[in-house]
């Protein structure tokens, strides 16, 4: 089957794409074929969003307006751009650049939780569900072609931000520590990916699952240290931050870029961050089947 | 439609609203706690900046250093503005999700009726529960003391801003027939709020959204509370405050009512009340 019928077929138009069966290519051909599919997901996802421009500009305008309150917050606190506090705290004194590069990165959390968590329930609504559930690919596909699709529309978010930000304020940063921003900012996003696994299972039984993502989303943006450091957050909520991905992707961000003091080495950010990966990924990926398997199993996949 | 048959019908709407409330308790809990717990980041941002209690410069801008009191009260009275856009604004598109929106639309009972009898029970569990928080957060050390000499303006004031932004969200409400999905333009005017309202900074800082500001009755609204609950002032100029607030109450209302009407009529002539 040609690549473009192969596509083709994850979008719905009846062609079913068979499994491949040749046992001896097939842990390579089942990871192109995964491959097709979550970049069919992609396109498909993009194709929807852009048949509404409009809505697709106010979702670029959005992070901007969210973000400035802070700022001006922040500006306002202190009778101007730098905080003596601050500098005592983590070793820089420029809350602009802070609170930016801060909330710049937990987009990726919204996107995990609601992006990503909703990806099923849009499809229900859009009456597509079952027949995303009948193609022949592991449903933890489908939610990671929603998942490039997210973190695609959140680069573009994050760059409007920081557009925005540099043009009014100018955003301080060191540029050499860009790339391994980046590093720690993918390796949170694979984190991430579990955790949206387990959102995304959530709505298959609860449905109008937004309670859950708003709840969880709150008390992450309170123990994440977005716009303060650790320090300042009581003793109990400071080990709990520490189980959440966006903690070292947003203080490992700014340790770069800004020179911020984590309180931790940069080996032993990585090291945590590997480990939380692997753990939010497993449990993520145990929950969904598990919610799967009972949604199949008690026929509730169709009810809304 | 008599005045007894209209009353009737905005008393069925609201003990249907209120059953439909209670049939999902976990909500009504969700909204006593979030919007406090959603102030948490901005009290640890203002302990990081300038340690904990008083700011010299928000005492410069606003009179009180005490930016734990400004942003707790900036959550409380705002859950009157969001409780309109999404209790009332967004109502009838969920009547359209329920199935029940065809039924309302064909029922002898203006649209508008309905909307009041949802308006007038958002508003009072609004009311409810913000009263549980101020209650709350009086008895924690955030130097917020409520006496009845301080309540009773402060409710003059909530009652005047309530009346315009229902009226606002009324409009809105008509919105939603015509454009149908709005969930994504209800986020946007929330952060619109956020940004040109004095519900998390004060909007002094600066020059565009102090200007912007005193467009929104909220500001107002803020601006007087504060002045009552964390200075003590007798005289805020309440009354020239409660004027500029009925002014716009009267805008809003007025215009409100208009335009949910005309947006009313033209989804009925283009035949769309019952597309999603």
């Amino acid at each position: 089957m040609a690549e473009g019928s192969r596509v083709q077929g994850f979008k719905g138009s009846g062609t079913r794409t068979p499994e491949p069966r040749n046992p001896r290519t097939l842990p390579l051909a089942r990871l192109r074929h995964y491959a097709l599919a979550v970049w069919a997901e992609n396109i498909k996802e993009w194709k929807l969003e852009l048949t509404y421009p409009l809505d697709f500009l106010r979702s670029l305008i959005d992070p901007v307006v969210y973000l400035l309150p802070y700022v001006l917050y922040g500006i306002a606190l202190v009778g101007g751009r730098y905080s003596p506090n601050l500098q005592k705290l983590v070793g820089t004194s420029d809350i602009v650049s802070f609170i930016t590069i801060g909330y710049v990165f937990i987009g990726f959390m919204n996107m995990a939780l609601w992006a990503m968590g909703f990806s099923l329930r849009k499809e229900q609504m859009y009456g597509t569900l079952e027949a995303v559930f009948a193609a022949p690919v592991p449903r933890w596909v489908f939610t990671m072609g929603m998942s490039m699709h997210s973190i695609l529309h959140q680069f573009l978010m994050i760059a409007v931000q920081l557009i925005f930000i540099t043009a009014v304020f100018s955003l301080k940063v060191n540029p050499a520590g860009l790339l391994p921003s980046l590093a720690m900012i993918g390796l949170m996003l694979v984190a991430l990916y579990g955790i949206g696994m387990i959102m995304a299972s959530t709505t298959l039984i609860f449905k109008q699952g937004w309670l859950i993502s708003e709840a969880l989303g709150s008390l992450l943006m309170v123990v994440t240290p977005i716009a303060y450091p650790l320090a300042v957050l009581p003793v109990f909520m400071q080990k709990t931050a520490l189980t959440v991905p966006t903690t070292y992707g947003i203080l490992a961000a700014r340790h770069f870029l800004l020179g911020e003091q984590m309180g931790f080495s940069v080996g032993t950010a990585f090291l945590r961050v590997a480990v939380l990966c692997v753990a939010w990924v497993v449990f993520g990926l145990v929950v969904f089947a598990l919610i799967d398997r009972y949604t199949r199993r008690s026929g509730t996949l169709s009810h809304y | 439609m008599s005045f007894a048959a209209t009353a009737y019908v905005i008393r069925a709407e609201m003990v249907k609203t209120i059953r439909i409330y209670f049939s999902y308790p976990v909500i009504i809990v969700f909204w006593a706690i979030f919007p406090v717990l959603w102030v948490f980041p901005f009290l640890f941002q203002g302990k990081a900046l300038v340690g904990p209690g008083q700011s010299a410069a928000f005492q410069q801008l606003t009179g009180s250093g005490n930016y734990m009191a400004f942003i707790l009260i900036g959550a409380m009275v705002s859950n009157f503005v969001f409780s309109g856009l999404w209790g009332v604004g967004n109502s009838l598109r969920e009547e359209t999700y329920w199935g029940t929106m065809e039924y309302i639309i064909a029922s002898p009972t203006h649209p508008l009726v309905i909307l009041v009898g949802k308006t007038l029970t958002e508003a009072a569990i609004t009311t409810c529960i913000v009263a549980l928080q101020a209650t709350l957060i009086s008895f924690l050390p955030f130097g917020i003391a409520f006496t009845v000499a301080k309540v009773l303006p402060v409710l003059l004031l909530v009652g005047l801003l309530m009346l315009g932004f229902y009226g606002f969200a009324i409009a809105f409400a008509g919105f939603t027939l015509l454009i149908k999905e709005v969930h994504g333009w209800v986020h946007t005017l929330e952060w619109v709020f956020f940004l040109f309202s004095p519900i998390r900074y004060p909007v002094q800082v600066n020059v565009i959204t102090a200007f912007v500001s005193k467009l929104i009755p909220l500001t107002w609204a803020l601006i007087a509370i504060r002045g009552i609950i964390m200075l003590n002032q007798r005289d805020v100029g309440i009354w020239k405050i409660a004027g500029v607030l009925l002014g716009m109450d009267a805008v809003l209302l007025v215009g409100g009512y208009l335009t949910f009407v005309a947006l009313e009529r033209k989804t009925r002539r283009d035949g769309t009340v019952g597309m999603h």
